[in-house]
């Protein structure tokens, strides 16, 4: 029937469905950074091409790997993770697809608007309104279908993983629909301090609350180890819930706005150093005597590569919240290089672990080839670290710039060669995911003779 | 679910309690008035400045470019207030600056120079990674420009660069006096001897070193820098340009030869801008002529000529 093809009823094809948009969606918009970071190195490379102009590129980028690949990711696992962890299918497998179908709607939208600049002007909310509206109205039916699914429950308790996807999704459509200020005009900077809440949420209640939740979940998975405490679990849990969501100010600690917000922003910020070392800790100690996992499990080398820089980032992030050291580094690449640490070190190699362990769950199939996901490991890895370490550089080159009066036209030419490297490490990148891309289609579309069916895990909630 | 009851309420209450703080808070206690200094859009020129505003949106120059200058900020003019910003929606305070601040960017450059710039910003400045925005039509480039040119128009801007504190001693312990014609013709040999084989003779930029040079030597001849005043000049002259071929005279002038330089080169600038009628004309070594506007001409209120 047409109505099972479109809005399939099968197990698991949501899920499936969002991973596979996710992924569709990354290439392009990993593809537009790329290429607008060739454009710093190259800036007359694509000529007289609004489309491709570096601001337009930029914008989509940003939106197409927040909204797309990393956003969608996250639906797609928990929509495997959350029926695995509540022992019972998810609510209603028709409404998972119409979401699918819904987003990637917006997806269509949001590429067509934003490559030729129709944007509200807002950083991190650039969608146009009636994008807005369909992007809230997903997030609460995709609410709706996890709730649901956690209401009709097998298990007793609740795993820390459900507390981290029910509270996100609880706040998230809430920190859009205020941060996306689609229908209000506020005066510069008040609707400056509401952007930054939004800019600082989207990651702080979205991305990490959801990213955090799905190590908890795979960690213990995959290494077969319990967690190491459950009570650690639940400190990191509220200590984010508290902490995270004020700190937005600290991204316009230097213009004028009110310095109570400031304070409020720089002393929260500090005090996430709290519920991120407790996380890591939980996890470090989850992984105790099965480190030697990580060479061979793939995914888990995914997962704990996550961990790692989710560490470097939580630590960066207070340091440069500080008001003296912003003051130096505020307006430079470093800052650049902080937000891929976060939203490409951490949460996209979550993602890509996550991805790596749902598919051949998801579809009964093994991984067509363990060595290309390899290959795409180390491009990735290695591709990141050369661009955290280009823009860094970068960075305190700009800072030393601004802070000793050179003119710009003169640091200008020094940090040439670190856009060049940050260029590669931007192919490196691109060639990864296309890697991925391409052994997800040889998995699910080569004929049966490598079909295995994968033994499903035990759940060890 | 009951068990979790408890826990669903403190993820409420706290949510709320942050978002009445951090969100509803602010709007409620900050409503800075206007201080008569930032934009208000209502005043309108020959091109539009308000629909150069959203093209800027459009084109995202906030990506790259800023619009509040800090107190560690050299160069870029008063420092922001609050109430500049009342009219500002959405708000363009930009996160990073890939390129100069733009807070008080208006009259710094004639139009003509931004539209060129605009189009092809390697003309003007070597090695500038600034994208080209030639696929703008006309009419959204002159509105683009006429916005740019607004820009801390209000703030009154009388010059844009200062000297770091420790030169202002200097001007105590001046003892030439650097507007009279005699110091200045006291300095022209000094310039010959020292500046010419770098900004040339008149001072345009174009000295024979200049072609090998990658960051060319400015072109003292703009009526841009009749704004600078004495002590920048002196710091400039001392201290050389760092990152550029520009040397620190202060090594090898003594404190009077430089003021005698100072009182030369003052003597520099022209009356106006210099323009060519196309592109392809510009020199890209001279770096003076500039292309005129086609449609309408929208004359800089501070700064220029
Ligand atoms: C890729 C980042 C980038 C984007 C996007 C960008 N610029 Fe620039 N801009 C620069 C850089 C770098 C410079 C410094 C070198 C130069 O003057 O070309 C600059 C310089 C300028 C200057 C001269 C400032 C000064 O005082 O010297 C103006 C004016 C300007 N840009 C306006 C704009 C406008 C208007 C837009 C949007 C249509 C825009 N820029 C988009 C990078 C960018
Ligand atoms: C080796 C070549 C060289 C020589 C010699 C030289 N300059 Fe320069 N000068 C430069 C360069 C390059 C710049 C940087 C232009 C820029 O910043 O855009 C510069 C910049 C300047 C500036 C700053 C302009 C600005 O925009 O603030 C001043 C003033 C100046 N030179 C004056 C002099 C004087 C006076 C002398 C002689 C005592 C001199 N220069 C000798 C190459 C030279």
């Amino acid at each position: 029937m047409f109505i099972d093809k479109v809005l399939s009823n099968k197990e698991g094809s949501a899920s499936r469905n969002f991973l596979l948009s996710a992924l569709w969606w990354s290439l392009f918009a990993i593809g537009a950074g790329m290429l607008a970071g060739l454009e710093f190195s190259m800036p007359d490379l694509v000529h007289n091409i609004p489309q491709l102009s570096m601001p337009h590129l930029r914008m989509w980028h940003v939106n197409g790997v927040a909204i797309g690949w990393l956003s969608m990711g996250y639906v797609g696992t928990m929509f495997y993770m959350v029926p695995a962890l509540t022992k019972s299918k998810l609510w209603s497998e028709r409404l998972g697809n119409f979401t699918m179908w819904a987003w990637n709607a917006l997806m269509v939208g949001a590429f067509c608007t934003l490559i030729n600049g129709n944007t509200e002007g807002r950083e991190y909310a650039e969608l146009g309104a009636v994008l807005d509206v369909m992007a809230v109205v997903a997030l609460i039916l995709i609410a709706l279908n996890i709730y649901m699914t956690v209401v009709h429950r097998q298990t007793k308790k609740l795993y820390v993983s459900l507390w981290y996807f029910l509270g996100s999704l609880f706040w998230f459509p809430l920190v859009y629909i205020i941060g996306q200020r689609t229908f209000v005009a506020l005066p510069g900077l008040n609707d400056a301090i509401i952007g930054w809440f939004y800019g600082h949420n989207i990651l702080g209640m979205w991305f990490t609350t959801v990213g955090v939740g799905m190590m908890y979940y795979l960690l213990p998975r995959l290494t077969n180890n319990p967690l190491y405490s459950h009570g650690l679990s639940m400190l990191g849990f509220w200590g984010i819930a508290l902490f995270y969501a004020p700190t937005g100010t600290h991204h316009i600690l230097q213009s004028p706005v009110p310095e109570w917000l400031k304070a409020i922003a720089v002393i929260s910020s500090i005090f996430l150093l709290v519920p991120v070392l407790t996380v890591l800790t939980n996890f470090f100690m989850t992984m105790k005597g099965k480190w030697g996992l990580a060479v061979t499990n793939m995914p888990l080398r995914f997962v704990v590569t996550s961990c790692f820089f989710y560490l470097l980032t939580c630590v960066q992030g207070p340091f440069q919240a500080t008001r003296w050291i912003n003051w130096y580094l505020h307006f430079t690449q470093w800052v650049v290089g902080h937000a891929h640490l976060a939203l490409l070190g951490t949460f996209s190699f979550i993602l890509t672990g996550a991805f790596y362990y749902g598919i051949p769950r998801l579809t009964g199939r093994q991984w067509y080839s363990q060595g290309l996901i390899r290959a795409h490991y180390w491009l990735k890895f290695l591709g990141f670290l050369l661009m955290m370490t280009s823009l860094t550089i970068a960075g305190l080159i700009q800072a030393a710039g601004w802070n000793f009066g050179v003119p710009v036209d003169q640091w200008s030419l020094q940090i040439r060669p670190y856009w060049a490297l940050r260029a590669i490490s931007g192919v490196m990148i691109v060639l990864g995911q296309i890697l991925l891309a391409y052994n997800t289609f040889k998995t699910l579309y080569t004929p049966a003779i490598l079909e295995m069916k994968a033994a499903p895990q035990e759940v060890k909630a | 679910m009951k068990g979790y009851r408890l826990g669903a309420i403190g993820i409420v209450i706290t949510f709320f309690t942050i978002i009445t703080t951090t969100v509803l808070l602010p709007m409620i206690l900050f409503n800075p008035k206007p201080t008569g200094h930032g934009n208000n859009y209502i005043e309108t020129v020959q091109a539009n400045p308000a629909r150069g505003r959203q093209i800027f949106v459009r084109e995202g120059c906030f990506y790259c470019h800023t619009q509040f200058t800090r107190l560690q900020d050299r160069g870029y003019g008063p420092l922001v207030r609050a109430g500049d910003y009342v009219y500002e929606t959405p708000h363009q305070l930009g996160t990073a600056r890939t390129g100069p601040d733009l807070t008080n960017e208006g009259g710094k450059f004639p139009s003509q120079w931004q539209k060129a710039h605009l189009i092809n910003p390697r003309a003007l400045k070597p090695g500038s990674i600034m994208p080209s925005f030639s696929y703008l039509s006309d009419h959204d480039m002159n509105d683009l420009v006429a916005y740019v040119q607004t820009l801390g128009n209000e703030r009154k801007v009388t010059h844009y660069v200062e000297a770091p504190e420790e030169y202002k001693a200097s001007l105590a312990r001046k003892t030439v006096d650097t507007s009279s014609d005699a110091s200045g013709n006291a300095g022209r040999g000094l310039y010959t001897q020292n500046c010419a084989a770098c900004h040339g003779q008149s001072g345009r930029g174009n000295g024979p070193n200049s072609v090998s040079l990658e960051k060319k030597p400015a072109n003292l001849t703009r009526p841009f820098y009749k704004q600078y005043p004495d002590d920048f000049w002196f710091y400039r002259i001392t201290e050389g340009v760092p990152g550029t071929r520009m040397p620190r005279f202060g090594e090898v002038l003594t404190e009077e030869q430089r003021w005698y330089l100072v009182a030369y080169v003052k003597t520099l600038q022209q009356k106006n801008e210099q323009t060519v009628d196309n592109l392809s004309e510009l020199d890209k070594i001279e770096q003076v002529k500039l292309p005129v506007l086609t449609e309408q001409e929208w004359e800089p209120a501070s700064g220029g000529d």
